[in-house]
């Protein structure tokens, strides 16, 4: 029982950057914009959260507003050169993950020097809700947790009612399903990419500086480890929809918890069979959920009013 | 006239590239009428008619709406103004209810519940009084064509619209449809509202339309009301001249001489008990029996989506069939690949020539040689003989009028009907007992598609078959030696040309005698 | 007059790239110049700096071009680290437990499985497209991460080297060892195994039939199918000959160069690879010759980072600008 509650306790903290990393890359998505760069989004995240708190003297809500906001410029910048250049997507995308995960290392590099052991920065206080938290087993879960999980939840149910139960959403969707109607009736499709792309781009970003502010206080070469690719294989099965994509992330952090947990547990296999298992399960769920999901239909293509259909 | 104009395009011009699409046209329309743009592909038309609605900027050139200069920066300002278009291929989100689509970009009552049953009756009550009846909560992507463009209209009308500009709307019409929608039109104008019908169907015009417009080569030739004009008029402002009219067998009325076919020998195809399912069990097609023989011009008629696609796949092989057998000439070729039938057995032109036919990023011999490219003279071995290959293309350029700067420009360079082009000349470029063509005449000009009439009714002459499949009724009508009509993936009639009847083709097309027929072939 | 138009952009986006990195450079407190001479000039200093970048030079080449033979038919690669690793996995379990066999025999045999290691390293993927269309650069991405565990696993295990601190196997046997082509410094024949594997792909999809029937199908599967080439046999054809490849560098890592397996022998080749592909627009011919920029900017980052303690990374970011400042170069003759 015990354990039972520290594992899913563990999965709902672990859930975050997988929330906020695939609800950034669904929103660009539901308006066209494919974003392959989260890995270097968010390793860049993770950097600027971490230098950016170091250098506020611990301050966490600077470090976070700098992961934010780098998050926010790779989103434009990957917004300006698909949308407005008309730039292939995923070179683009790769190009910005090439250039994120080179400053990921190089600012580091530039602000602290070359160290033995990287300063440490505070990590992200646990908020009980008063009340709620003093339920038994649900508490713990549920109710006991940093903020950024509370607002992993609240932005996702949000995220939900916006895009399928308001006006706004209902004209965003469109521009990533069809952007030729959405134009015809005088819907600003450009503006639209901008946004979603912009706000997704600070999610990812979010995404990562949860990691050094989270787990570890600081920042280590690589240490996103491929979440931000699993993030990209998570959004696609959970059909670009806001709430599958919660319930998908908790099942990504429930493997990611248990491969850990195992190895902490001092079963004999070798550790590193275990730390394949989040990327095996994934290939694997892949094989029988990639057919049936849906995809926006606009997905990955720039639109160019003149372009003229031949 | 005493009326004011409402509406005037004056000296439009509009460049794509260095392509001159618009060359100074000027356009005027008055309150109330229906004005006809005619004019063959390429024309201009709809470039014109894109130009108005904000979706191409001009480069040249005024818009002047109710006496006032307009600066149109987008479709919202049109929309504002109280102009709206309906696309030839129509602008829709597939996913959303017909409500949806409709309300996409206005201003609900509700924006952040989207309680939307205001605009849904206001809906009910456009349809009821335009005729034009639909369910708004229906899901756009299962609807037929027919309801599908009366969403579009109801679209602009939704948004109060003067002016209604309609981009060939009667494609893909059975010809009652197309009465239907004219009274509908009827209605519309009698409102007050003033219509732009673009078409290059000179008959559709003329029965409907109060003034008409031609458009040729991007430039104004005529402007005339229906009363002072004559067909002759207007066939020869669509052509110019250029074109030798007595010959063409596009304005022959389909009087050229029609060749016997020799009914005797074996036939070139036989479709036996044809069926064709998708995995997950949805018939596409269903017991096609028919034959065509050798020499023969067959057409399929039909609105499009009722397995048109499919018909011309199985017959190339690019699908098996899941039933029943295909036979040329009396070989099983059920099965056979695409790449085996391209030697020698059959041709295609498909329909989605940008899909399923060009390939963009290659170059134009690259894809003259598509499918012909383990054939000789293009190959020795396992090599590609480009110099061969250049030659060959070269000439073909020439043969087939198509505009590049030579065998290595890009496909990506090619206007439309060049592309159309480019699949015509690949399929006449080798010999093939079977031509399968689907709407290959879309996108040419009217002197290209007489020239690829000429094409195939050559083709007759030396015993060589070809299956026309078209969306165009009258180009069947023109030169087919039969009609098979193709509804909900099964044939519902074969019609000689002795019993041509474009009503009755109608009726077949749009499933009336569906039931009969089945009924008689129970019966006998 | 052609060629030299279609520099102009390269050049240009080399200059603009280095005049962005000077900034940053000069920010650090470093000479700007003195560190554009290392960046440039290191490799040609010395015969030693020369073979360090032929060295860089192969792995590169190989890995541009097992991106860019998938991308010719429109498939992306992302598998090439991966399917490196395993490739030189195979080759020195292969040269490990095969250590006391001849030359003749040995040699072939390493070669062989470190290549087919990557081949069916490519094959995952390619057939996860083609059974149930998944995603290949997602899978492929994936399975990088699944390689590394697989290293770690391999060099920590029965096969380690004991005295090594950092995770590495024992030597190879001597007989696994690629032939040399200079002494000193030492330069492996994997240059030559490089430089006929980028002539045989560019005559390949050049000038064959299955050449003509890969760019078919990258330049619209849907067409291609539709005239009778098998598309999906492609894919999967050109995702397992890029596996193949990939394998052969990690081969070449092994048995040319460290004679052992060594965790992180990967590098950053993935990403240099992408980015030399992309920076020759998929162009094989053109691939060769941008690796060999490529290389002389790696090795004289090493230089930089030693000698004036300018970090590494600056250079990688260079890298990237060039390959977005040539793309952007396409925006601007679309203009």
């Amino acid at each position: 029982m015990e354990s039972l509650v520290t594992f899913l306790r563990l999965t709902l903290l672990s859930m975050v950057p997988f929330v906020l990393a695939a609800q950034g890359t669904m929103l660009g998505g539901r308006t066209g914009v494919f974003n392959v760069a989260q890995e270097g989004i968010m390793l860049v995240g993770a950097s600027l959260g971490f230098i950016g708190s170091y250098l506020a003297g611990g301050s966490t809500l600077v470090g976070i507003a700098a992961a934010v906001l780098v998050g926010g410029i790779f989103g434009l910048a990957l917004a300006y050169f698909t949308t407005t250049l008309k730039m292939n997507q995923f070179v683009i995308g790769l190009s910005l993950l090439f250039i994120g995960t080179g400053l990921s290392t190089l600012i580091p590099k530039l602000v602290i020097g070359v160290t033995l052991s990287q300063p440490l920065i505070p990590t992200l206080q646990d908020l009980p809700i008063p009340l709620l938290s003093q339920i038994p087993f649900l508490g713990t879960v549920l109710f006991s947790h940093n903020i950024l999980v509370y607002f992993a939840i609240v932005l996702s149910i949000g995220l939900w009612y916006f895009l399928f139960r308001t006006q706004l959403g209902l004209e965003l969707r469109s521009v990533g399903e069809n952007p030729n109607a959405a134009d015809s009736l005088g819907i600003n499709t450009s503006k639209h990419r901008y946004m979603t792309a912009i706000i997704g781009g600070m999610l990812i970003g979010l995404a990562g500086a949860y990691l050094p502010m989270v787990y570890t206080g600081t920042f280590t070469e690589g240490m996103v480890k491929g979440r931000g690719w699993l993030t990209i294989a998570l959004t696609f099965f959970a059909g670009w929809s806001p709430l599958p994509v919660l319930y998908g992330s908790l099942f990504f952090a429930g493997i990611e918890v248990a491969s850990y947990r195992f190895q902490a547990g001092g079963i004999a296999i070798p550790y590193q069979y275990l730390l394949m298992v989040p990327y095996l399960a994934t290939i694997l769920v892949m094989m029988f959920t990639f057919r049936k999901t849906r995809v926006p239909g606009f997905l990955g293509n720039n639109y160019d009013r003149e372009k003229r259909s031949l | 006239m005493e009326k004011e104009a409402i509406l005037e395009l004056r000296n439009i011009r509009k460049v794509f590239d260095k392509n001159v699409a618009l060359d100074s046209v000027s356009f005027s329309l008055y309150p109330g009428e229906i004005h006809g743009l005619l004019g063959g592909n390429g024309a201009g038309k709809t470039t014109l008619m894109n130009v108005l609605y904000g979706l191409y900027r001009r480069d040249d050139g005024d818009i002047n709406f109710h006496g006032q200069k307009l600066n149109i920066q987008g479709p919202k300002d049109a929309i504002t103004h109280g102009i709206g278009m309906v696309h030839q291929h129509f602008l829709q989100i597939g996913s959303y209810t017909v409500l949806e689509n409709i309300v996409l970009g206005t201003d609900v009552s509700h924006p952040v519940t989207m309680k939307l049953s205001a605009e849904a009756q206001k809906i009910i009550d456009l349809g009821n009084r335009f005729r034009l009846p639909v369910d708004p909560n229906a899901v756009v992507d299962t609807l037929p064509v027919g309801t599908r463009q009366k969403v579009e209209i109801l679209k602009a009308l939704y948004r109060g619209v003067e002016v209604l500009i309609l981009d060939e709307p009667t494609t893909n019409l059975t010809p009652q449809e197309v009465d239907d929608l004219f009274e509908s039109l009827r209605v519309i104008v009698n409102e007050g509202l003033s219509i732009v019908f673009i078409t290059h169907k000179l008959r559709e015009v003329l029965h409907v339309c109060d003034r008409i417009t031609v458009l040729r080569e991007g430039r104004n030739i005529t402007s005339l009301t229906r009363a002072e004009a004559s067909e002759e008029i207007f066939v020869r402002a669509m052509v110019g001249d250029q074109m030798k009219i007595e010959g063409s067998v596009y304005f022959s009325h389909g009087s050229m001489a029609n060749t016997a076919v020799d009914e005797s020998a074996i036939p070139a195809l036989e479709m036996h008990d044809v069926g064709l399912k998708t995995k997950e069990g949805i018939s596409r097609l269903a017991g096609l029996n028919f034959q065509i023989r050798q020499g023969e011009l067959f057409g399929v008629a039909g609105v499009a989506g009722n397995g048109q696609r499919e018909l011309a796949e199985c017959v190339t092989g690019v699908v098996i069939p899941t039933e029943g057998k295909i036979l040329m000439k009396g070989e099983d070729v059920t099965g056979v690949s695409v790449c085996e039938l391209l030697k020698d057995w059959i041709s295609y032109i498909p329909e989605d020539r940008l899909h399923d036919g060009f390939l963009p990023k290659a170059n134009v011999a690259q894809n003259l040689i598509l499918g012909y490219h383990r054939q000789k003279p293009y190959c020795e071995g396992s090599f590609i003989k480009w110099d061969t290959v250049y030659d060959k293309v070269r000439g073909y350029i020439g043969e087939y009028k198509i505009k590049t700067n030579g065998p290595e420009d890009p496909g990506g360079n090619l206007s439309g009907g060049n592309i159309q082009r480019v699949m015509i000349a690949r399929a006449f470029s080798m010999n093939s007992h079977m031509m399968v063509a689907h709407n290959p005449t879309r996108g040419l000009d009217i002197p290209s598609m007489d020239f690829v009439y000429n094409k195939m009714l050559e083709r007759k002459e030396t015993g060589a078959s070809t299956l026309l499949i078209s969306e165009d009724l009258d180009e069947l009508l023109l030169i087919c030696d039969r009609i098979a009509v193709l509804y909900r993936g099964q044939i519902v009639g074969i019609l000689d040309r002795k019993d041509f009847d474009k009503y009755a083709i109608g009726r077949l097309m749009s499933g009336i005698q569906a039931e009969e027929t089945a009924d008689l072939r129970a019966a006998s | 007059m052609t060629i030299v138009r279609k520099l102009v952009p390269y050049v240009i986006a080399i200059i603009a790239s280095f005049a962005a990195a000077g900034i940053f450079i000069a920010l650090t407190g470093a000479n700007v110049f003195q560190a554009y001479e290392t960046i440039l000039f290191t490799s040609f200093r010395t015969p030693n700096g020369f073979v360090q970048t032929l060295l860089k030079f192969i792995p590169l080449t190989l890995q541009a071009l097992a991106f860019t033979i998938p991308l010719t038919a429109g498939k992306f690669n992302m598998g090439g680290e991966g399917q490196m690793i395993v490739g030189a996995i195979a080759a020195s379990v292969v040269g490990i437990l095969g250590a006391d066999l001849p030359a003749v025999i040995l040699l072939p045999l390493v070669v062989l499985a470190g290549v087919a290691a990557g081949a069916i390293w490519g094959f995952i993927p390619a057939w996860l497209l083609y059974k149930f269309n998944i995603n290949e650069i997602l899978t492929s991405m994936l399975l990088n991460f699944v390689s590394f565990q697989i290293i770690d696993l391999v060099a920590t295990g029965a096969l380690r080297d004991p005295v090594a601190g950092h995770p590495t196997t024992v030597q190879i046997g001597q007989g696994g060892f690629l032939p040399m082509l200079i002494k000193n410094p030492p330069l492996n024949a994997g240059l030559i195994l490089a430089l006929l594997v980028a002539a045989g792909v560019y005559l390949y999809t050049t000038r064959t039939t299955g050449g003509y029937e890969l760019v078919a199908t990258g330049a619209n599967p849907r067409a291609a199918a539709v005239f009778g080439i098998n598309v999906k046999r492609m894919f999967v054809f050109s995702i397992v000959l890029a596996g193949a490849i990939a394998g052969l560098s990690g081969v070449i890592e092994v048995a040319g160069v460290q004679h052992r397996l060594i965790v992180g022998l990967q590098h950053n080749f993935l990403v240099l690879g992408v980015i030399i592909a992309l920076i020759s627009r998929g162009n094989n011919l053109a691939v060769p010759f941008v690796a060999f920029f490529i290389a002389i900017l790696e090795i004289g980052a090493s230089a930089m980072q030693r000698t004036m303690n300018v970090p590494i990374e600056m250079v990688f970011i260079v890298e990237a600008l060039v390959l977005l400042f040539v793309l952007l170069s396409d925006v601007f003759r679309r203009r």
